[in-house]
C-alpha cells in the first residue's frame, strides 16, 4: 500500500485557502490596526499586511545603517527558533526594531509540530517614547523630525493588549488548520478506501474469473466424460436389445412361454436402459456444445404424428387413451424436426408415464394461443404452439418450476415407482429454448397436467426477404 | 515508529481495534479527558449522523522524556464490518495495538472474528501481531456473565499479552489499558533504538513520563504486564 495521508507531513499552506485566509487576515488588521505576517514552516511567507509602516520602513531603508538594521529584524523575525525559553511556556517571542517599533512572534503548532508562524507588528509600544533609542544615534544619517511625523501613523498600544489579540488570532489559525486538518482527511481517506476496497473487489474478481474458468473446464470435462460412458454402454445394450429380439422371434428356435417371459423383461429393462442412456447423451451434448439446430422446413403434422406413433406401444400397454387434435392453420414451420419430434415424444413418454391405466392424453397443435411479450399485435401469427395435456397424477405448485431440471422429479419416490432419471423434460426445455421458443406447464393435483411448446414458426431474427410463401 | 534523531522526536502509533460498539472511541474520549489539557492535541472522530466512526478517531499525545520529544498518536479504527479498507488503512505503521474486546456474551464470536481480521489486515500491512506490542482490554465488563470472567482468566493464564477489564464509559480500565501498552511498547522501542543506553531512558523513566502527563494516573499502572 502506498503511504496513507496519516503518515503525510503537514504543510501549512495546503491547509488553508489562501484566498479566504488572507482575505480573513485583512478584516483582523483592519480592526486592530497591526500589520500580520503569517509563514510556513519553510521560511515561505502566505500572508503580509502592512499597517502605514510602508513609508515609515521605507525612510529607514534609505540610510545604509537603517538597511542594515531593518534587514537583521527582518530575518530574525522569519527565521529565528520559536522554543519557548528554558523554565517558560510563554510561547510568544518578542523582537525589538532599532526604531524603536516592536514584533511578537507566536508558532502555529499543531500535533506537535511547528506548521509555521505568526508575526504581529510592527507596533509602538507603550513603554517606549517617540522613537527608539538606536534610531536617535543615527541623526546623522534620519531626519528625526520626518522618522517621528512618519511613526506616528503606526499603531501605539501596550504590548499586553497586542499579545491578548495575537492568542486570539492563533486560536482561530488553531481552529482552521483543525477543521481543515480533519476535512483534508476525511476526504483523501474516502479516496483511499475507495481505491483499496476496488484493488481488493478487483483480487475478489480475478478470483472468481479463475474459479468460473476451471469450472467451465471441469463441466466441459464432466460432459465429455459421459458422452463417452454413454456410447460405450449404448454399444453393447444395442446387441443385447437385437439378440433379445432375434432370440424372441424364434430365430434360433422356438421357447416356452416363460422363457419368453423372462426375454421380454430383459428386452424391456433394456430399452429402458438405452432410453435413459440416450437422453443422458443428449444432455450432456447439449452441455458440451450448446444445442446445434439443423433448421429445414417441416410439416408439423407429419412430426406430431410420428411422435404419437412411438409412444403407442406404451400407452396401449397401459389402456390409455391418445387423441389429438392438429390444427390445419399451421402446418409449414422451419425447425429441427428431429429434436421437434423428440420434444413431443419425451412429453408423451412423461405423460404415458405419470397417467393411470385408463387414462387419457391429448395433443393439440396450431397458432399460440398467447405469443411472448414482444412480439407485437401479429404476435401469434409467427408463433405456433403443441401441447400435451393429460389427466394423470399432477405436479404440487411448489415444484411446477424445477420440473425443468436436470434429474429432477417432483417425487423422488417417483423415480422408483414410475422410472427415468429427469431428464426428458430438461431436453425438451434445452431444444426449445433453442428454437428461440419457450416451454410451460399448468397442472393440478390428481388432475393432471398440460405442457405446452411454443415455437416461432421461423427462427428468430429472419428477414422480411426470407418469409415463407403464402 | 518514527525517530528522528536529528530532533530527537519520537512518534509512535498505538491502534485501538475491536469489533464494532466494543467502545473504542469510548476509550479514546475517557483518555482525552484524562490528558493534561496543554500536551492532548484535538480529539479528532470522523464520524457518521448515528456516531459510528466513519473512518477513525486520533487523539495526540505529545511530552517529552529526558531529552526526547515523545509524539504518541492514538487512533481507533472504524469498527463496522463494511470499512474494512479503511481498518487496514489506518494499521499502516502501527506501533501497538489494544484490542477493545466486548464483555457481552454473545459478543465472543465478534471478538474471535475481528481479532483474526486483524492480524489479516497487519500481515497485508507487512506486520505480524507476534512482533507488535499488544494488550487486549475486555471493556463493557459490567455487562459480562459469569463466562466473561471464564475466558478472562483463561486469557491471563495464556500469557500471550497483558489483559485488562474496563468500564469505559465510566473512565474504569482506561488508563491502565493505555499505561501497559505504553509500558510493552517502550520495551520494543529500547531493543531498535536503545534509548536506555543512548539517553538513560528506561522503561520505568518512559512511562512515568507518560503518567505525568495524566490527571489523577491509577496507582502503579503500566509497571507490571498484564497485572490488574
Amino acid at each position: 500500500m502506498a503511504e496513507s495521508i496519516l503518515q503525510k507531513q503537514l504543510v501549512l499552506g495546503e491547509l488553508l485557502d489562501l484566498p479566504s485566509f488572507t482575505n480573513v487576515c485583512k478584516t483582523f488588521v483592519d480592526l486592530y490596526k497591526i500589520g500580520l505576517k503569517v509563514f510556513d514552516s519553510q521560511g515561505t511567507k502566505l500572508v503580509d499586511m502592512k499597517v502605514a509602516s510602508g513609508d515609515f520602513c521605507a525612510y529607514m531603508f534609505t540610510g545604509p545603517n537603517g538597511r542594515r538594521l531593518c534587514t537583521e529584524t527582518v530575518t530574525h523575525i522569519k527565521v529565528r527558533p520559536l522554543d519557548p525559553p528554558a523554565g517558560t511556556k510563554d510561547l510568544i517571542a518578542v523582537r525589538n526594531c532599532f526604531s524603536g517599533l516592536r514584533y511578537l512572534m507566536m508558532p502555529i503548532v499543531y500535533e506537535g509540530d511547528m506548521l509555521g508562524r505568526i508575526i504581529f507588528g510592527p507596533f509602538m509600544p507603550d513603554d517606549v517614547g517617540d522613537l527608539g533609542h538606536d534610531l536617535k544615534m543615527l541623526e546623522g544619517e534620519f531626519d528625526l523630525a520626518k522618522a517621528r511625523e512618519l511613526v506616528d501613523r503606526i499603531r501605539r498600544a501596550p504590548e499586553s493588549t497586542v499579545r491578548r489579540v495575537m492568542e486570539h488570532f492563533v486560536r482561530i489559525v488553531d481552529v482552521l488548520v483543525f477543521t481543515s486538518h480533519k476535512a483534508m482527511i476525511s476526504s483523501q481517506l474516502h479516496i483511499e478506501s475507495v481505491t483499496e476496497s476496488y484493488r481488493e473487489v478487483q483480487e475478489k474478481n480475478k478470483k472468481l474469473s479463475d474459479a468460473l474458468e476451471r469450472l467451465q473446464e471441469l463441466s466441459r470435462l464432466k460432459s465429455n466424460f459421459l458422452a463417452t460412458v454413454s456410447h460405450e454402454l449404448r454399444t453393447p445394450l444395442t446387441s443385447v436389445i437385437g439378440y433379445s429380439e432375434m432370440l424372441l422371434a424364434g430365430l434360433a428356435g422356438e421357447m416356452n412361454d416363460e422363457q419368453k417371459d423372462y426375454l421380454k423383461t430383459i428386452l424391456e429393462k433394456g430399452e429402458s436402459l438405452l432410453r435413459l442412456i440416450s437422453s443422458i447423451l443428449d444432455l450432456s451434448r447439449i452441455e458440451a456444445r450448446g444445442v446445434q439446430l439443423h433448421r429445414k422446413p417441416t410439416d408439423l403434422d407429419e412430426v406430431v404424428q410420428s411422435a404419437l406413433e412411438s409412444v403407442l406401444p406404451q400407452s396401449f400397454k397401459k389402456n390409455l387413451q391418445l387423441t389429438a387434435d392438429l390444427s390445419p392453420s399451421v402446418k409449414h414451420v422451419t425447425v429441427d424436426s428431429d429434436k421437434i419430434r423428440q420434444c413431443v415424444v419425451n412429453l408423451l413418454s412423461n405423460s404415458v408415464k405419470f397417467t393411470p391405466a385408463g387414462g387419457h392424453i391429448f395433443v393439440q397443435s396450431g397458432p399460440a394461443d398467447n405469443a411472448p411479450g414482444g412480439s407485437g399485435p401479429f404476435g401469434s401469427s409467427g408463433w405456433f404452439q403443441i401441447s400435451v395435456t393429460d389427466n394423470g397424477i399432477g405436479i404440487p405448485p411448489e415444484l411446477l418450476d424445477k420440473v425443468f431440471d436436470t434429474f429432477f422429479q417432483a417425487d423422488s419416490s417417483a423415480s422408483r415407482e414410475y422410472g427415468g432419471a429427469g431428464l426428458g423434460l430438461s431436453i425438451v426445455k434445452s431444444y426449445v429454448e433453442a428454437h428461440g421458443g419457450e416451454i410451460s406447464v399448468h397442472s393440478e393435483m390428481g388432475k393432471g397436467s398440460k405442457f405446452t411448446l411454443l415455437l416461432p414458426v421461423e427462427p428468430p431474427g429472419t428477414g422480411l426477404e426470407l418469409a415463407p410463401l403464402p | 515508529m518514527q525517530f528522528n534523531t536529528g530532533q530527537r522526536e519520537l512518534t509512535l502509533k498505538f491502534v485501538y481495534y475491536g469489533p464494532g460498539l466494543s467502545g473504542k472511541t469510548t476509550n479514546l474520549r475517557a483518555l482525552y479527558q484524562r490528558i493534561q489539557p496543554a500536551l492532548r492535541g484535538h480529539l479528532m472522530t470522523l464520524d457518521t449522523a448515528d456516531d459510528r466512526t466513519l473512518f477513525f478517531d486520533t487523539l495526540p499525545l505529545i511530552f517529552r522524556a529526558g531529552n526526547l520529544k515523545v509524539k504518541l498518536k492514538m487512533f481507533t479504527v472504524p469498527g463496522q464490518v463494511m470499512h474494512n479498507s479503511t481498518r487496514r488503512i489506518v494499521l499502516q505503521g502501527a506501533d501497538a495495538i489494544a484490542f477493545i474486546a466486548d464483555s457481552q456474551p454473545n459478543k465472543r464470536q465478534e471478538n474471535y472474528k475481528y481479532w483474526l481480521n486483524m492480524v489479516e489486515n497487519l500481515k497485508m500491512n507487512g506486520l505480524s501481531i507476534e512482533s507488535l506490542p499488544n494488550v487486549v482490554q475486555w471493556n463493557k465488563k459490567d455487562l459480562g456473565d459469569a463466562s466473561t470472567d471464564e475466558a478472562i482468566v483463561k486469557m491471563k493464564l495464556e500469557g500471550r499479552q497483558p489483559v485488562y477489564e474496563a468500564v469505559a464509559v465510566r473512565g474504569e480500565g482506561v488508563l491502565e489499558t493505555f499505561l501497559g501498552l505504553v509500558s510493552l511498547t517502550f520495551e520494543n522501542i529500547d531493543k531498535v533504538y536503545h534509548l536506555s543506553d543512548k539517553l538513560g531512558l528506561d522503561r520505568r523513566g518512559f512511562v512515568e513520563e507518560v503518567r505525568r502527563c495524566l490527571v489523577d494516573p491509577p496507582e502503579d499502572a503500566g509497571g507490571e504486564k498484564g497485572k490488574n
